[in-house]
């Protein structure tokens, strides 16, 4: 996630307007000017809405100058597996390199109507019927994620080393390290993390950020798997740990998995479709490490904006949040 | 020198009514979340000022009983923050080296009143939710 010196917008608004109509006409789509609005969302990707004469479509590209830990092309290319193994995604278009006709490295994406904030899905009366569904839906949507052939999805993620709870351990380690925030608890985490790992997996393709906020969803129930620049290998358990962390219950903490339904029956939807049989011991440690990375993440968003890279009192608040996860990690260790 | 009332733990209290009662209602829609953080940033630091010293004082005890080392004289108030960093760090570098490897049991019940003690001014309830 470094950030190179920030290039000038030579290529404006009104240039990327056209790039995207001269790719439109070239997908047989539309060739009018599209118009373009920000979608609120993800800071390793801006996110447009495409409104043209042929429909709407939606544009993810590299901010000016940043850099994701999941190129735009390795991501474009996952999603279309995933789209594949039968995971209802946001098709991906077309993709463009750096320089090229979006500006910076972007996709072109077809537009799936829905929700995606949690607590309006959580608590909103129209989506009663959804959320009765979306348990069952999402663990086929993760049976389907983890059951795209690896072998694939490796050719465009970086090598996964033989225990994937180890790569996870010294990817997060050295994010924490980066931050240089003293946190006793994240090293006594760390450290419980590499005595107690299970028997290594096999590594699989993972979403990488399954949880509420990436799920568009409509009154029938889960329409796409968006946001997948956190795709990576390794213990399929990890994506279900990541899923029932406290923070993404959004205060629904008696229902384990997303603040939806129960772990049981959540493993069992899993298995039936076609995931592997996975016991609640090994969910339970991805689900210490997922509240330590969890705790990380608050740590570098407010260490964003305590060295002005990205000023804003939002990030400055997620670090008196460290100690929520950091709380829940110490409970379940 | 000391000012009049209302103090700043009275005032953030009056800042956060403000922006949770009444700039709520007519923030744009899209910037209501930014507005409620805000409001509940100014409750963490009205706790905050109104727990004073005590918690890292607290922490400073048990950080360096957890280290296995006492601290001859208590430091000044304007030292206290960065005695506990210290301490924190000092415990950070142990448990990486993996010299606390045989005490992670008793680490991890005692880190608690540690992180307890930053969840009563962060989030108050938090630790008894569940």
């Amino acid at each position: 996630m470094a950030t190179a010196p920030e290039q000038p917008e030579a290529d404006g608004e009104a240039d990327l307007a056209g790039g995207i109509a001269a790719v439109l006409a070239e997908l047989g789509l539309a060739s009018d000017t599209p118009r373009l609005t920000a979608i609120p969302g993800g800071a390793s990707r801006q996110t447009l809405l495409v409104e043209s004469g042929a429909g709407r479509f939606v544009l993810r590209r590299d901010p000016p100058g940043a850099e994701a830990p999941v190129s735009q092309e390795a991501e474009f290319g996952l999603i279309g597996l995933a789209g594949d193994a039968g995971v209802r995604v946001a098709r991906p278009l077309h993709f463009e390199p750096h320089g090229g006709r979006f500006g910076t490295a972007g996709m072109l994406l077809e537009h799936v109507a829905g929700e995606s904030l949690a607590p309006r899905l959580l608590r909103k009366p129209e989506y009663e019927v959804a959320r009765g569904r979306l348990p069952e839906q999402l663990a086929e949507a993760l049976a389907g994620v983890h059951s795209v052939d690896p072998v694939g999805a490796a050719e465009l993620l970086p090598a996964a080393a033989g225990d994937p709870a180890l790569d996870a351990i010294e990817r997060w380690e050295a994010e924490f390290d980066a931050i240089g925030e003293p946190l006793p608890a994240i090293e006594l985490g760390l450290r419980w993390l590499l005595r107690n790992r299970p028997e290594p997996a096999e590594p699989r393709l993972l979403h990488g950020d399954f949880r509420l906020g990436n799920f568009i969803v409509d009154e029938e129930g889960l329409a796409a798997v968006i946001d997948w620049e956190l795709a990576h290998l390794g213990d399929p358990a990890e994506d279900i740990g990541w899923l029932c962390i406290r923070s993404w219950r959004f205060g629904n903490d008696d229902r384990r998995v997303a603040g939806l339904g129960d772990l049981e029956s959540f493993l069992e939807a899993y298995a039936n479709a076609g995931g592997s049989e996975i016991d609640l011991p090994r969910i339970r440690y991805w689900e210490v490490f997922a509240n330590l990375k969890w705790a990380v993440i608050c740590a570098r968003q407010a260490h964003d904006h305590l060295t002005g890279s990205r000023r804003s009192h939002e990030l400055a608040s997620l670090g008196r949040r460290i100690c929520e996860p950091e709380w829940d990690m110490l409970e379940l260790m | 020198m000391t000012q009049d009332r209302p103090d700043a733990p009275e005032l953030l209290d009056a800042l956060a009514e403000f922006l949770f009662a009444d700039v709520r209602d007519w923030a744009p829609r899209e910037k209501r979340f930014q507005v409620l953080v805000a409001a509940n940033l100014c409750a963490v630091l009205a706790r905050e000022l109104r727990a004073g010293e005590r918690p890292l004082r607290e922490d400073l005890a048990l950080l360096l009983e957890l280290l296995g080392s006492s601290f001859t004289e208590a430091p000044q108030a304007s030292e206290l923050r960065q005695a506990v960093r210290a301490a924190e760090r000092d415990l950070g570098e142990r448990l990486r080296a993996g010299e606390l490897d045989d005490r992670l049991d008793e680490l991890q019940l005692r880190l608690r009143e540690h992180v307890r003690r930053k969840l009563d001014v962060a989030r108050p309830g938090y630790a008894a939710e569940l």
